[in-house]
């Protein structure tokens, strides 16, 4: 439960509370975050809107990088629920049981997935509000409009957020169902965050920007893919496979 | 329902890769029937109960559980019966009420009777006192009542409990012993219980199979299965002890000189039968001597067990 509290707390509280307090506090030293800009492509440098660079910092931060910063909380939500979601129980020794009770194969196996996602999507929702008011709080008077509700926060809300979630499930639940514990399942399955970390290098860089239209390009990706994985993983799904490991 | 087939097996077979843990297994179990599954570690027993339960599939032959193809049919199965798997499979993070309302929520219990059921059965395990404590901190016994509640929370007419009194010392064994006792009474529930216990056994069931290397070697009531190893019967005559010598003559001249003296005015007398006892008693009160018991000591289900693991190991 600590991580799943303390997680999204930094990252939908403290760090955004810090970046609008730093950015405020930065004087003179905030000229030393213009690369950040000026690697932008015209058309989002468009709807950053005029004004001061500090309003212009703040806007490009909590609308596209905390956007794209986002996807790691459900993200890491999936992940630790579903890591423990056999290995766990292998571990706590509560598996048997389970697979002695009523439930077919793919009951089992859809339960120990929607769990997880719902648990990511139910976190990120009550993390993006706290967000919002927060940001609005703190720079909505800076920015002269209210941040972090637009099309793109939506489309990471209910999109590509949901998607990547389930990427992490496809490939921690079968992790998880293959090993002994859960250490072991989270470690293997920690690579998942890998692709969210590239995504949020290359914005920083310039490479590329996470705006609206992408993230709809994104999500399609990623749920075809978890989507593949999870058919495939839910045939091969057997309580006799997971017996060979109690 | 008594009467009833509940648990069928026919040819029932399970290898896994080059190991043959079940071969050729067959049996009929009516409703109401308290069957012991006997065997080392190893034998099959635990194979047994996950192929009745729809958690394995067969390699060869059949099963059918409450009428029920466990494989294909297996959450069926699984709603009419309960498992008390070998270690209890409880989650030390929960409370004993949590945990019960979790299996009753799995087990389809409507919601009204879940909490006079749980209730009911944490009294009748003794656990009522400790039902809010986290079950990480009870004791091994405790846990293996808590386990077998457990399986009665839906109310199964099929019980299946692996190794019940394993791992408990000894006055937590007679307590969990005669908790499976109550639940055999009244015939309403068949019970499968696998155990090494012979004595717990030949107390609590209707029924043995033994199995040996996945094969059934013996089948039947404890004193049907004790007298087919053809094992020799003893009797033991406590004589005055004056009388002791001339009772020692006419035992030997009836058991072909199997007879031999214990001492105190016991005699211990090998392979002469229950037919032979009248006959013996006669003669030596005709001999004049006082016999104050005559006691034939019938061969136990471990005697049994013992022979019939030695002649199939030869």
């Amino acid at each position: 439960m600590v991580p799943l509290i303390i997680v999204p707390v930094m990252f939908f509280v403290l760090f955004p509370a810090l970046a609008v307090i730093g950015v405020r506090a930065g004087g003179d030293a905030i000229d030393e975050l213009r690369p950040l800009l000026d690697v932008l492509p015209p058309e989002i440098t468009r709807t950053l809107g005029p004004g001061p660079l500090e309003r212009q910092i703040l806007v490009y931060l909590l609308e596209y990088q905390f956007a794209t910063f986002f996807l790691i909380v459900p993200l890491m939500v999936c992940a630790v629920i579903a890591a423990d979601s056999f290995a766990g129980e292998k571990e706590r020794r509560t598996l048997e049981a389970l697979l002695y009770s009523p439930t077919s194969d793919r009951e089992l196996y859809v339960a120990k997935l929607l769990g997880p996602w719902l648990a990511a999507i139910a976190v990120s929702v009550i993390g993006w509000l706290l967000f919002a008011v927060l940001v609005n709080v703190l720079a909505a008077g800076d920015i002269g409009r209210p941040v972090a509700i637009s099309v793109l926060w939506l489309l990471v809300l209910g999109w590509l957020g949901p998607a990547v979630g389930a990427l992490a499930i496809s490939v921690l639940v079968v992790v998880s169902a293959r090993v002994r514990g859960f250490q072991e399942a989270y470690q293997l399955g920690g690579v998942i965050v890998l692709p969210v970390v590239a995504l949020f290098v290359a914005q920083l860089v310039g490479a590329v920007v996470l705006d609206a239209r992408l993230a709809v390009l994104l999500g399609a990706i990623v749920w075809v893919i978890a989507g593949t994985l999870l058919f495939f993983a839910s045939r091969g799904f057997r309580r006799e496979r997971l017996l060979r490991q109690v | 329902m008594t009467g009833a087939l509940v648990l069928e097996a026919s040819g029932l077979g399970r290898t896994f890769g080059d190991v043959v843990a079940l071969e050729d297994v067959s049996f009929r179990v009516p409703a109401g029937q308290v069957v012991g599954l006997l065997g080392h570690n190893g034998a099959g027993k635990t194979t047994t109960i996950r192929l009745m339960n729809g958690l394995l599939a067969p390699t060869t032959g059949g099963a059918k559980t409450l009428g029920h193809d466990p494989w294909r049919e297996g959450p069926a199965v699984r709603a009419g019966t309960g498992v008390l798997t070998e270690t209890p499979s409880l989650d030390d993070r929960m409370t004993a009420r949590e945990a019960m309302a979790f299996w009753a929520e799995l087990w389809g219990v409507p919601r009204p009777e879940v909490r006079p059921r749980i209730d009911d059965l944490l009294e009748r395990f003794d656990l009522a006192g400790r039902a809010d404590d986290r079950i990480g901190g009870y004791s091994r016994g405790m846990r293996q009542r808590l386990a077998l509640a457990r399986t009665l929370i839906h109310d199964p007419p099929v019980l299946f409990l692996d190794e019940p009194t394993a791992a408990l010392d000894p006055i937590a064994s007679i307590g969990v012993r005669d908790l499976v006792r109550s639940l055999a009474v009244g015939r309403d529930r068949t019970i499968l219980i696998c155990t090494h216990n012979l004595a717990e056994a030949q107390e609590l069931c209707d029924r043995v199979i033994i199995l040996r290397r996945g094969r059934v070697i013996a089948d039947g009531t404890p004193s049907e299965v004790a007298g087919s190893a053809a094992l020799p019967t003893r009797v033991e005559l406590e004589l005055d002890l004056e009388h002791a010598e001339i009772g020692l003559r006419i035992a030997r001249a009836a058991s072909e000189g199997n007879a031999s003296d214990l001492g105190g005015g016991r005699i211990a007398i090998d392979g002469l039968g229950r037919d032979g006892v009248p006959g013996l008693v006669a003669e030596l009160v005709a001999a004049g001597a006082s016999v104050y018991r005559v006691t034939p000591d019938q061969p136990t289900l471990e005697d049994a067990y013992v022979a019939l693991y030695g002649d199939a190991e030869s």
